[in-house]
């Protein structure tokens, strides 16, 4: 996503869409450049994962701003969790754990024949040391994990928590690098430690860094075995347009971004493809939560159900997601991954066309009325509502031009407005917005919970003026979807979940303080001349994305060089 | 002696102003770096209210103290040398962006400038002397140039000898796939400049014109002046009139403009790094826009505020070099 708002946001800066789209397609008709690189047969690929400008030296596995490749490459989890498909987590440093009934014992199996890239064994002590050097120093907790940890023996290690935290699991497992403990029990401050020389157990190293890129290469002694790909170097591009430019002239192998006339360049250059794999939804974000602040016609549950149904989602698609983008639910869930955790199947995904005479008549028994300018209004106030998106995010623009179209059909102004992202950031999370264009998704694990904890709880949110940052930008408040969080929160029995999150769907898909739209492309494009094995919609072993933190380690150690 | 000192404290006074509009600009903007951090860190995986706490300890909790605690703080540091910590590049200092990249942006920004203002006073002075020859025809051409979007002009540069000719590289300060880090070789060294040219030719070509223009009308006013009548009439050689006699005196209006694009080296660069992925000043500081960082953006205006002030005061001296006249005056 940072690499997506990125390039969206410097596209603006630097060129129109036409000429960016002009010069892929004539390069890529001049037969790929050529350009500066070296490379082919020598089993090293170049990633773009989104790093513009300087590159600074960050490989801190507990810092916010690690460079990308520390966490899952460098360094590894307990468990991989693959949020690209519906699929078991895969096990990496742990092999097995347990809870206790009460969920506040975490037992983990540590694996044992692993060793750190300096040559010391890795046991379960680094994990214990791990988590308690987490819960000792607040700044590091980005989590929030409330652990403390103790290793009973060689390969045990037991958490142990405040109270029923099953819902942590995949922060714990998932989400949480592992450090040796015999180097960064010297770390005088953890939280500033750049990490320069890192000592980890994944299946790269550091080689060499300078500011403009960095190159990692294969861990001999690996715990799965050296990889077949000798040497990954990553680079920094400040634009799209950069690095599209780049891709053609095959001097980067391994990038994911929105590309304007991707069909044209895949025509006419064979060693680049391309994989689609929606995962975040594209949401109105409605402030509707009158009793906490929020202002405007949007407050009305009847507006947003019939803005949900006013939508062309097929039309929107074409005109402002490429065609690339699938449907969603309007679960918030996505169709494919998710479907058994959706209680209703007509809400595994929405249908597509308008259907404008649910919503019209919708807006009618609301007592929205029409004026003589064809907008509706109820009490003297206008059915008139501002969206507001991010300067540059040029899909997201073309989004609020089709849906100002096709909301005037049943009576509803929209007004789109561009500002800074700053700015829209500043304006979501404290409330002072009526609409707002976003995406959402991605959880710590495809748990429904951590979507629906995070943006439809009680407990995360607050009034309008203060910052919503831990996520409900929304300001929802209802005591039937906190009470099934509560449940879902307190069992580890899917069963159960599964029926505490049909409720939830059941109140969410009425009064949708978030009116999806569609699941957004996520685009990622592969150089296959250079090595092969890349992750397929249909074998999506992990998420595609170059700029993805932890499923980057596991394609680096699939895939294969070529020559 | 009062001249030197008038001047002097009209610089201390500007530079005051300038460090506290640095200091309360960015703090004008919408959104705190808290925020912004979280925000990003929640398109990566889940934020919780833990979370926040754990950024505004990394950060440090001065973003809720007094403006006037905060300013004299900024003031004591900037004394101290001590530039901050970025946001952006967390845990780097600014002083450690600003050393990585300020080099590349004086180094290819400041020598382009120079090479467009050598080259256009120079055809100026030419095109001034032989008023009515092929050089007067450049004029208008490169006038038209200069008046041609910048960002536009690069990108079809870019586009003409990056892609489809490959004659230059599309981006970068150097090649990164070849070279693991700056070092001291010749290939090194060839390679900078390779990444260089590019950048360095659609700056010089779109800012030839000014010059090129103002030199040249200088020099025809210059011309008809009585000192270059008695001159001619002295006998002496055509190359000493046109040098010392016109160039000399036209000259004088182009080293105050110079004095002024030299000051705005490092300010005016960020569309040129943004097109050609240039690792220089103005992309940090693009960086330190998107994502609030107070410490590098101030770190970024200070070093344009210095340079600008910096520029104009090395030009006032100058002045009193080429010109007696203001040596003249105490």
């Amino acid at each position: 996503m940072f690499l997506h708002t990125l390039s969206r946001s410097t596209r603006a800066v630097t060129a129109t869409a036409a000429l960016a789209a002009a010069t892929l397609a004539l390069s890529a008709c001049g037969g790929g450049g050529g350009g500066g690189s070296t490379g082919g047969g020598d089993g090293s690929i170049t990633i773009f994962n989104g790093a513009t400008g300087t590159i600074t030296e960050n490989f801190n596995p507990f810092s916010t701003t690690a460079l990308q490749p520390t966490l899952g490459v460098i360094f590894e989890p307990l468990y991989y969790y693959n949020l690209a498909a519906d699929v078991d987590p895969e096990p990496l440093l742990a092999t097995d754990f347990s809870w206790n009934d009460d969920g506040t014992q975490l037992t983990i199996t540590t694996r044992d024949d692993v060793t750190w890239s300096d040559g010391e064994p890795f046991t379960a002590e680094d994990v214990a040391f791990t988590f308690n050097l987490i819960q000792q120093t607040p700044a590091l907790n980005t989590g929030g994990i409330a652990a403390t940890a103790e290793a009973t023996d060689d390969t045990t290690a037991v958490l142990t928590f405040p109270e029923t935290s099953f819902m942590q699991e995949p922060q714990v497992l998932g989400n949480q690098a592992i450090v040796p403990e015999h180097i960064w029990k010297d770390v005088a401050d953890p939280t500033t430690e750049v990490n320069s020389d890192p000592v980890g157990t994944g299946a790269f190293a550091v080689k060499s860094f300078s500011a403009q890129s960095y190159v990692l290469e294969s861990n001999p002694d690996y715990w799965g075995g050296e990889p077949k790909l000798k040497q990954v170097r990553y680079v920094s591009l400040d634009n799209a347009d950069a690095a599209s430019a780049s891709l053609v002239a095959g001097d980067v192998d391994w990038m994911s971004a929105f590309l304007p006339g991707l069909e044209d360049i895949i025509k006419g250059n064979q060693d680049i493809s391309y994989v689609n794999t929606p995962a975040l939804t594209t949401v109105m974000v409605a402030c509707a939560n009158a009793d906490l602040g929020c202002e405007g016609p949007q407050t009305d549950p009847a507006v947003r159900q019939a803005i949900y149904h006013a939508l062309n989602r097929d039309q929107l698609n074409n005109l402002a997601g490429g065609g690339f983008a699938a449907p969603a639910s309007p679960t918030m869930l996505l169709p494919d991954r998710d479907k058994k955790w959706i209680a209703d199947p007509d809400q595994v995904s929405i249908p597509q066309a308008a259907d404008t005479d649910t919503a019209a008549q919708i807006l009618d028994d609301a007592g929205w009325t029409a004026g003589s300018d064809g907008i509706r209004s109820k009490d003297g106030q206008r059915l008139s509502l501002t969206i507001q998106t991010v300067t540059g995010w040029s899909d997201y623009i073309s989004l609020n031009d089709a849906m100002t179209q096709q909301l005037a059909d049943v009576g509803i102004e929209l007004k789109p407005s561009q500002v800074s992202w700053n700015e829209w950031s500043a304006a979501q999370t404290g409330g002072t917005f009526q609409l707002s264009l976003d995406s959402i998704g991605l959880g710590a694990s495809s748990n429904p919970y951590f979507v629906y904890n995070k943006f439809y709880a009680t407990d995360n949110t607050v009034p309008v003026g203060e910052s919503a940052s831990a996520g409900n930008a929304s300001r929802f408040s209802d005591p039937t979807v906190d009470a099934a969080l509560e449940t879902a929160r307190s069992t580890s029995d899917e069963a159960v979940q599964q029926e505490a999150y049909a409720q939830i769907q059941s109140v969410i898909t009425e009064q949708f303080p978030y009116i999806p739209i569609y699941t957004n492309s996520m685009l990622t494009e592969f150089n296959t001349s250079r090595a092969t094995g890349w992750p397929t919609a249909e074998d999506t072993y992990a998420m595609p994305a170059s700029w993805k933190s932890w499923d980057n380690g596991q394609v680096l150690k699939t895939i294969t060089p070529v020559g | 002696m009062r001249y030197f000192l008038q001047k002097l404290g009209f610089y201390a006074v500007a530079l005051w102003a300038a460090l506290t509009i640095n200091f309360v600009i960015p703090r004008l903007m919408p959104g705190d770096p808290v925020d912004i951090m979280l925000s990003k860190l929640a398109t990566k995986g889940p934020v919780s209210p833990a979370t926040r706490e754990a950024v505004e300890a990394l950060l440090g909790a001065d973003s809720s103290a007094s403006w006037w605690q905060q300013y004299v703080d900024y003031l004591h540091a900037l004394v101290t040398g001590d530039l901050g910590t970025s946001v952006a590049y967390f845990p780097a200092g600014v002083g450690e962006i600003i050393g990585q990249t300020l080099p590349w942006t004086v180094g290819l920004i400041g020598l382009s400038t120079v090479l467009s203002f050598v080259i256009g006073v120079g055809l100026g002075t030419f095109a001034g002397w032989k008023r009515g020859s092929w050089l007067d025809n450049l004029i208008p051409f490169t006038t038209m140039l200069q008046s041609v979007p910048y960002f536009w002009l690069a990108l079809l540069l870019l586009f003409l000898f990056g892609s489809v000719w490959s004659v230059f590289p599309l981006n970068g300060g150097y090649d990164v796939w070849t070279y693991a880090g700056p070092e001291l070789s010749w290939g090194f060294v060839g390679s900078v400049i390779q990444h260089g040219a590019l950048p360095a030719l659609t700056i010089v070509i779109s800012s030839i014109g000014g010059w090129m223009l103002g030199m040249r009308n200088m020099m025809v006013s210059t011309l008809s002046e009585d000192y270059i009548v008695t001159a001619e009439a002295k006998g002496l050689r055509p190359a000493r009139i046109r040098m010392a006699y016109a160039a000399r005196n036209a000259v004088l209006p182009s080293v105050s403009g110079f004095a002024i694009s030299l000051g705005f080296v490092v300010a005016g660069s960020i569309v040129t790094e943004a097109v050609f992925s240039y690792p220089g000043v103005g992309s940090a500081l693009l960086m330190a826009v998107n994502s609030n960082d107070y410490a590098l953006m101030q770190g970024v205006f200070l070093v344009i505020t210095l340079s600008v002030l910096g520029a104009n005061l090395i030009v006032d001296l100058l002045y009193g070099l080429i010109d007696p006249r203001t040596r003249a005056r105490t």
